[in-house]
């Protein structure tokens, strides 16, 4: 026998003993660790440790190029999933704006239904400057709209219609300079006119109040009735500040208006009051 | 081409502005595309031009609201004009002159639309008319010329070469 061949004959044989001992000290019953055993898994620990942060960063490495590609067509998905889910989003609000300002439109238009008959109307337009204030409305003459109707929102009294088509119809607004309300101040009874100021300004004035009238800031102003287009006592705006006349001798108020002016989407168009009953006298 | 061309664009902006732009309103307060398109084009072009489209974007727009006619036409050929003035004495390529030049002359125009109102007797406050209406619709209309400024540069620029 060879010398080389005695030698590999030999390193066969301790690991072959090496693993039969090996597999005695690994029986499944014995409990617990030698304390080389014990001391020898806590020095290797933090290199398994170590290795396995890396082994696991190396297998991310490689597969995040794979991954990526997937992810890019997920996230692509997911885009288009909340897109379409915020677009909803949006159009439920709108439904609910939309139904919570016809509900008051509607119970509005419920309360006087014993003083007026009214139309509902959408606005489709509106001067296209900054000067003027007029709105067009999609109702007609085709739907009974006549000029100078009246024309409010639950809050508070738009304008007044000033020209008419079949099915559409134009309205000047009460802060448009060439419109003239007549109004009083609600507390105090105090007559005067509400003109508007510039059309873009989204405010109107009341002039010729009287220069001892009580007038403050704060007081509300309605429409007076009197020789007016417009029914009585509809809520028109409220006074921002008062100033004298330049001619010393009357008083003049600015007036924020209670309808949104500037962001009306539906209005009521008032086709018929009633006409007042008079009261009977005290004496009968 | 260009009779036909010019009144079709004023025409579309002017539904444009009468619809769409309430959007973007501040404050109640829109910008005047017509103003805008004629003051850029005749700060381009000149003062006789100038004049000329100012006047037909505003008759367009005197026609779309159907009364006043001509009240609109005097107060954009004014700003017509004096757009193109300024064209012939400042450098025209650049948009921070032509943002100044927007918001000047376009006060200009506004201002003689005031004047104007008053002659109709449509009687407002000069202060409100100024700080209101005039003063904010030039800064707001000055303010847009970024978005527009090349395109219609480029677009006289092209034209004159086709001359």
């Amino acid at each position: 026998m060879r010398w080389a061949t005695a030698k590999r004959l030999f390193l066969l044989a301790v690991l072959v003993a090496v693993t039969l001992a090996a597999m005695r000290c690994t029986v499944p019953e014995r409990i617990g660790l030698t304390s080389s055993e014990s001391k020898f898994r806590d020095m290797l620990a933090p290199v398994q440790n170590g290795l396995t942060w890396l082994g696991r960063q190396g297998r991310y490495i490689i597969s995040l190029p794979v991954s990526m590609v997937g992810a890019a067509a997920r996230c692509q998905e997911l885009e288009h999933e909340v897109e379409r889910l915020e677009s909803e989003k949006i159009q439920f609000n709108e439904y609910l704006i939309e139904n919570q300002r016809l509900s008051a439109l509607l119970d509005y238009k419920k309360v006087m239904a014993g003083n007026y008959n009214s139309l509902i109307a959408s606005v489709i337009g509106r001067d296209p400057g900054n000067w003027f204030g007029t709105i067009t409305l999609n109702r007609g003459s085709s739907e009974g709209i006549r000029e100078n109707m009246s024309v409010l929102t639950p809050e508070g009294l738009v304008g007044r219609v000033i020209a008419v088509s079949a099915s559409t119809c134009e309205v000047l607004l009460i802060t448009d300079p060439r419109s003239g309300v007549g109004s009083l101040v609600q507390d105090t009874r105090t007559p005067g006119i509400v003109e508007g100021v510039a059309g873009a300004a989204g405010i109107a004035r009341m002039i010729h109040l009287p220069n001892n009238a009580l007038v403050e800031t704060g007081q509300a102003v309605v429409t007076s009735g009197q020789g007016s287009l417009f029914p009585k006592g509809i809520p028109v705006g409220r006074i921002n500040n008062v100033q004298n006349e330049p001619s010393g001798l009357f008083l003049s108020a600015e007036i924020s208006p209670f309808a949104n002016l500037n962001n009306l989407e539906e209005v009521i168009i008032v086709t018929f009051v009633q006409p007042e009953t008079p009261t009977p006298s005290a004496g009968g | 081409m260009r009779f036909v061309l010019y009144p079709l664009l004023f025409g579309v902006i002017i539904i444009l502005q009468s619809t769409v732009l309430e959007n973007v309103a501040i404050a109640g307060i829109k910008p005047d595309l017509v103003m805008l398109i004629v003051i850029l084009n005749s700060f381009f072009l000149g003062t006789r031009a100038g004049a000329f489209l100012g006047f037909t974007g505003g008759i367009v727009e005197d026609l779309f609201l159907g009364s006043y006619i001509g009240l609109n036409a005097l107060a954009k050929m004014t700003a017509g004009y004096l757009a193109g003035a300024a064209g012939g004495r400042l450098y025209r390529e650049n948009i921070p002159i032509a943002t100044i030049v927007i918001f000047f002359t376009s006060l200009a125009g506004l201002m003689v639309n005031y004047l104007l109102l008053l002659y109709l007797d449509i009687t407002i406050a000069p202060l409100h008319a100024l700080l209101r209406v005039a003063l904010p619709t030039a800064a707001y209309t000055a303010l847009l010329a970024p978005f527009v400024f090349w395109r219609i540069f480029r677009y006289n620029q092209n034209r004159s070469r086709e001359l």
